[in-house]
């Protein structure tokens, strides 16, 4: 058809212009493109210890990225995955040291999912009842929470016996699986197991085929007697439960403890991430391997005088190329 | 005199002859528009064939036909917005060529259409000089001042500063005509004008045509309502399926020969089913929904019946189905479904209870455009307890289901999991039928359930209605074809300005009563 | 007496960049294009500054290169959601990650320990005039002039924009102009304040300018006194932190947090966001 000749020119062209962006990037590196990208493989999976320190990276990434993506399924962009995913983190430290042994670590996961959900509920009532974008309310609340989890650890969950502003180690441990002296830590098996629920839920449950309905055409969905924002608020709560949960593994299977910044930006990470993955939550898993990939190896690659923004030009090349190609012909409503 | 043989057969019930004749027509000059042998197709369907159109300066002439006669492109073919294939355009004597809107526009000719194109939240000064705003500077005085005078030469007022989203839909109606005159028409083209308004505002509005034609004006009007034809216009010209059927002074014709050339005298009498009936299922009074044509809608439907629900469209036909789903807002009135009342239900609610519907857009409310089928075919019966188990899909039952309903009606697919946007309209549409006649429906509420279906079709999903009301439920379709309506349909109502009401006994299937009492000629 | 001053003057400083972000987020709304990459428009237009600046030793050059570059971001998002017909929202995060990316990358790639630290500037009381004069000049161009006209009817309803002879697609374009414009120059005011440049320094603010015209209700001066709040109570903050201020210490995050938490409430009582430009997001 030839609406579909034009899109797909207009497609490769934008293909062809990031391309042309990110070579000229390598070139400015100073170091030879083909050292930055051997730095980069290198650094993120020449040895078990580099393959740790990506698959710990990844973890995050896959969890936050089922998040964002049953928000998208829903039609909402959950933007505030990355606040969601601080106070979950928060939440759990908080808890895991006040409570002792194996319950208190598990009360902390469960109080990390909560403090997601609760921390996008405001953005899921309004849009459901109000229209107002969730965009704007989740990136006023990721500031709000970035804000306040600051202050916290530092006024008041703050170890006094540390040098850095951070709360008390937690005692207890999560297991670990180290096959060939790659660490495999709980956080990454909850997100394959977190990415597996998803595609099953969306397939197999009346919810899933409800909540898929809203995001694909809310009209028909209220005309087949769906309450399209019973399921939206659903939605936002289900997606910032995982992400509070993402945050509250963080700390219980890899910190160990709180900090402010421990989190690189891994919620606007994961916005990438599912948007490359696209529709099948499956695809979430090679989608998140290749952004903790790109983040490992780009820490890597900073010794060879890269800096680590090439990163972030990267992900954004890559969300923009993968939202044109996915684009429908005609478009419509982007609201 | 024609009328006075109608007058044999039928009882005359409009105004007084005397009144009817208007100012008397100026004969000598040359008509302001004269539109020869138009002919447009759109693929291979013949919007026009041949239709030739004279109208002179300072009358009201009106244009009338069916949904589909061609009147509507006569007019945008007049007004530049498409160019026919043959024939020709002549403006007072001069031949005219349009390529846009644009030198129609500057060759004195107005349009304004049956919804106001009106952008809500400008002001009506706005509102008036987009697009002729006459420089890239307003000079927002003058201008008020010249809309002042302009308003008040018509007898308008505005308030220039209000949002245009908050005038009365009499009021933008008011403003479109000050937009015509703003850009200098001389030669106004009017798309039911009166279609939204309520009697008296409708009245009042004539009135400023009636001012505009005697300062020399040539006023068309595109109109469904023969009332207003044989109150307030001089010419007038009949249309059906894209040909010309007759043009004459109003005077010389009455609205039971205007009735009967729009309709055609092809129709007969189709046999009448007479079904068993049950208790009421569904009762409605008061119905009203704010700010929609929906005023006062009544009917009370017993199990078993097949109502044809016939009117132009725009009456309340969408609102009435809609407020029966429970989607439409702000609705008043008492709606009952076996007994119970339904203000409080959720839509979902009321599916579950077996309210299906067949909406009128497919597209948009139908179905989900990049799903598959099987996800399509259970759209709205995805909760009834054989596809469910607990909160678990059941995949074998939703498949089975799937293919009974794809099969209803002889969808043409190659499998269940190809997208429904492949599949042709008229598949579509078989689809969303046999979804809606799945075994279960109590009350089926169809919006032109064989919309781009053939006649064959057509038959066999009027037939499943039919046995799904001989099975105990009730069917309310709303159409716009009467002859389908009348060969399927128990009984028909016709609904009008927002009302329901049924034709008069004895003749409760007489095509040219129903048709009178569709474009109010009675 | 000499406090007052104080604070009004440091409400100036907080405010001006936001003032001119948030025009230009107008300019692009106004017009229905969704647009949440001023902060990406703004750090770019930062770091170009700086740069050309420092590379040419010329303060107009160095301003021509902000906007240029703030401009190219707000052509391209034009670009991908008129032509390519993509989510604005999947737009502006791909043009925000690219740009605070890129400017990490190119900062630290171009600026050594040798150059010069001082980056030639222009007088800062000329962005302060503009940041306070432009909004009203918008507004009047807004209301008296076809353009302002256009702008509003593209915006409101593009479909009847078109069928009254209009052409959005081309307002728009003028719309995402001067938004990158403006954001360019909220950029430039930065740097000039600072007088270096600090990876990543526009610290959200582009967002925060969003939030000021959502409050503002989509309109200039409205938009451009929320701004002023904003930099008020920062100014406060700065000013009162750790003194006892109504008799309690309230941390400094209540202050930072506050036109966030504005916004979020505006966007909860405000129903169905009904002073949005009704036509926002529509092609």
């Amino acid at each position: 058809m030839k609406a579909s000749f034009a899109a797909n020119g207009r497609n490769l062209a934008l293909l062809a212009g990031s391309a042309g962006v990110l070579f000229a990037a390598l070139q400015m590196s100073g170091t030879p493109p083909v050292d930055v990208l051997t730095g980069l493989a290198k650094g993120s999976m020449g040895s078990p210890a580099a393959w740790s320190g990506t698959l710990r990276e990844t973890a995050p990434l896959l969890l936050a990225g089922v998040a964002v993506m049953l928000g998208l399924r829903a039609g909402l962009f959950n933007i505030g995955v990355e606040g969601q995913l601080l106070v979950g983190a928060l939440t759990c430290a908080v808890t895991a040291i006040h409570l002792p042994g194996a319950g208190g670590l598990l009360a902390g996961l469960v109080t990390g999912a909560l403090g997601g959900a609760l921390w996008a509920a405001p953005a899921g009532l309004i849009k459901a009842y109000r229209g107002g974008h969730e965009v704007i309310t989740t990136i006023m609340l990721n500031s709000i929470a970035a804000l306040f989890t600051a202050s916290l650890v530092t006024k008041v969950f703050r170890d006094p016996t540390q040098q850095s502003v951070t709360t008390s180690y937690i005692a207890q441990r999560m297991p670990m699986a180290t096959p060939g002296a790659v660490e495999i830590n709980a956080a990454l098996v909850a997100g394959l197991l977190a990415a597996l629920w998803l595609a099953w839920w969306l397939r197999r449950t009346v919810a899933g085929y409800e909540l898929m309905a809203v995001g694909e055409n809310p009209v028909a969905a209220e005309f087949a007697g769906i309450d399209r924002r019973v399921v939206q608020v659903k939605a936002m709560l289900m997606s910032g439960a995982l992400a509070g949960l993402a945050g509250a593994l963080q700390v219980a299977a890899v910190e160990h403890r709180y900090y402010d910044g421990f989190s690189p930006g891994y919620g606007f990470d994961a916005l990438g991430v599912a948007l490359l993955a696209g529709a099948h939550p499956l695809a979430l898993v090679p989608s998140a391997l290749l952004f903790g990939v790109l983040e490992k190896g780009g820490s890597a690659i900073q010794i060879l005088g890269v800096p680590k923004g090439i990163v972030g030009v990267v992900l954004g090349v890559v969300i923009v190329v993968s939202a044109a190609f996915r684009t429908r012909k005609g478009g419509g409503d982007h609201g | 005199m024609a009328t006075c043989h109608a007058m044999g057969r039928l009882q005359w019930r409009g105004p007084p002859l005397h009144q009817l004749t208007p100012m008397p027509v100026e004969l000598q000059s040359p008509p302001s528009v004269r539109m020869t042998d138009i002919s447009k197709s759109f693929g291979a369907f013949k919007a026009l064939d041949n239709v030739s159109l004279t109208a002179h300066a300072g009358t009201l002439h009106a244009i009338v036909g069916e949904n589909g006669a061609g009147k509507t492109t006569l007019m945008r073919a007049l007004y530049g917005a498409l160019s026919p294939e043959s024939g020709s355009i002549e403006l007072g004597g001069k031949a005219q060529h349009f390529g846009s809107s644009r030198s129609a526009i500057q060759a004195g000719v107005g349009m304004m259409s049956q919804h106001p194109a009106l952008i809500p939240d400008l002001n009506c000064l706005e509102n008036l000089i987009l697009g002729a705003e006459g420089g890239p500077f307003l000079k927002l005085g003058a201008v008020r001042a010249r809309a002042e005078e302009l308003a008040s030469r018509l007898g308008f007022r505005f308030d220039w500063n209000l949002p245009a989203g908050r005038l009365s839909p009499a009021a933008a109606q008011r403003l479109e005509v000050l937009k015509l005159l703003w850009r200098g028409a001389r030669i106004m083209i009017l798309d039911e004008p009166t279609a939204m308004l309520s009697p008296a505002d409708g009245e009042a509005l004539f009135g400023t045509f009636r001012r505009l034609a005697e300062e020399g004006a040539t006023v068309l009007f595109v109109t469904h309502h023969l009332g207003d034809v044989t109150r307030y216009c001089e010419e007038v010209t009949v249309l059906r399926a894209g040909r010309l059927i007759g043009a004459m002074p109003v005077a010389q014709t009455s609205a039971f020969e205007l009735a009967e050339m729009i309709v055609g005298r092809k129709l007969e009498p189709p046999a009448a089913y007479y079904p068993t009936l049950g208790p009421p299922l569904l009762e409605i009074s008061g119905l009203n929904a704010i700010g929609t044509p929906l005023r006062d809608a009544e009917l009370t439907l017993r199990e078993g019946e097949l109502l044809g629900v016939i009117g132009v469209d725009g009456n309340g036909q969408r609102e009435l189905l809609r407020a029966i789903l429970g989607l439409q807002p702000q609705v008043t009135g008492n709606l009952r479904f076996a007994g119970r009342g339904l203000q409080h239900i959720p839509t979902g609610k009321r599916v579950q209870m077996g309210i299906r519907v067949i909406p009128e857009d497919r597209l948009a409310e139908g179905v989900v455009e990049d799903w598959n089928l099987e996800w399509n075919s259970v759209l709205g019966l995805h909760r009834l307890p054989q596809m469910v188990h607990g909160n678990l899909v059941r995949l074998g039952a939703r498949s089975r289901a799937a293919q009974e309903i794809v099969e209803r009606f002889g969808v043409k697919y190659s499998s269940l999991s190809m997208p429904v946007r492949s599949l042709s309209g008229g598949n579509q549409q078989r689809l969303v039928a046999g979804r809606a006649l799945y075994p279960g429906a109590k009350l089926l509420l169809a919006f032109q359930p064989a919309r781009g279906l053939d006649l064959l079709a057509t038959r066999e999903v009027y037939e499943g209605i039919r046995s799904a009301c001989a099975a105990g439920a009730a069917a309310i379709v709303v159409g716009f074809d009467l002859d389908e309506l009348l060969a399927n349909c128990d009984r028909l109502m016709v609904m009008s300005r927002g009302v329901l009401r049924s034709p008069p006994p004895g003749v409760e299937r007489n095509p040219i009563v129903i048709g009178q009492m569709m474009v109010e000629a009675g | 007496m000499g406090e007052i001053g104080l604070l009004l003057g440091s409400t100036l400083a907080l405010s001006a960049p936001l003032m001119l972000a948030a025009l230009g987020g107008y300019t692009s709304e106004r017009s229905g294009v969704i647009n949440i990459a001023l902060e990406g428009m703004m750090i770019t237009s930062c770091c170009a500054t700086a740069l050309i600046g420092l590379a040419t030793g010329s303060a107009w050059l160095g301003v021509a290169g902000g906007l240029t570059s703030a401009v190219l971001l707000s052509m391209l998002h034009w670009l991908l959601t008129q032509n390519y017909r993509m989510n604005p929202i999947i737009s502006g995060m791909g043009i925000n990650a690219v740009a605070l990316g890129g400017t990490n990358y190119m900062s630290q790639r171009l600026i050594t320990v040798d150059t010069p630290d001082k980056i030639p500037v222009l007088p800062e009381s000329l962005y302060y005039v503009l940041a306070v004069s432009l909004p009203v000049l918008v507004a009047i161009y807004a209301a008296t002039t076809r353009g302002g006209l256009w702008l509003k009817a593209a915006g409101g309803d593009p479909r009847k924009a078109r069928l009254a002879g209009l052409r959005p697609d081309r307002i728009r374009l003028g719309g995402l102009f001067a938004t990158g414009v403006f954001s360019g120059l909220s950029g430039v005011l930065i740097v000039t304040h600072a007088s270096r440049y600090v990876d990543g320094m526009t610290d959200g603010r582009g967002y925060i300018a969003l939030a000021a015209l959502i409050l503002g209700g989509w309109k200039p001066v409205r938009a451009a006194v929320a701004c002023l709040a904003f930099g008020f109570f920062s100014a406060l903050q700065i000013q009162f932190q750790g003194t006892n201020l109504f008799g309690a210490q309230l941390p400094s995050e209540v202050w930072s947090s506050f036109p966030f938490v504005a916004t979020v409430f505006a966007l909860a009582l405000l129903s169905g966001q009904s002073s949005a430009p009704p036509g926002l997001g529509k092609l």
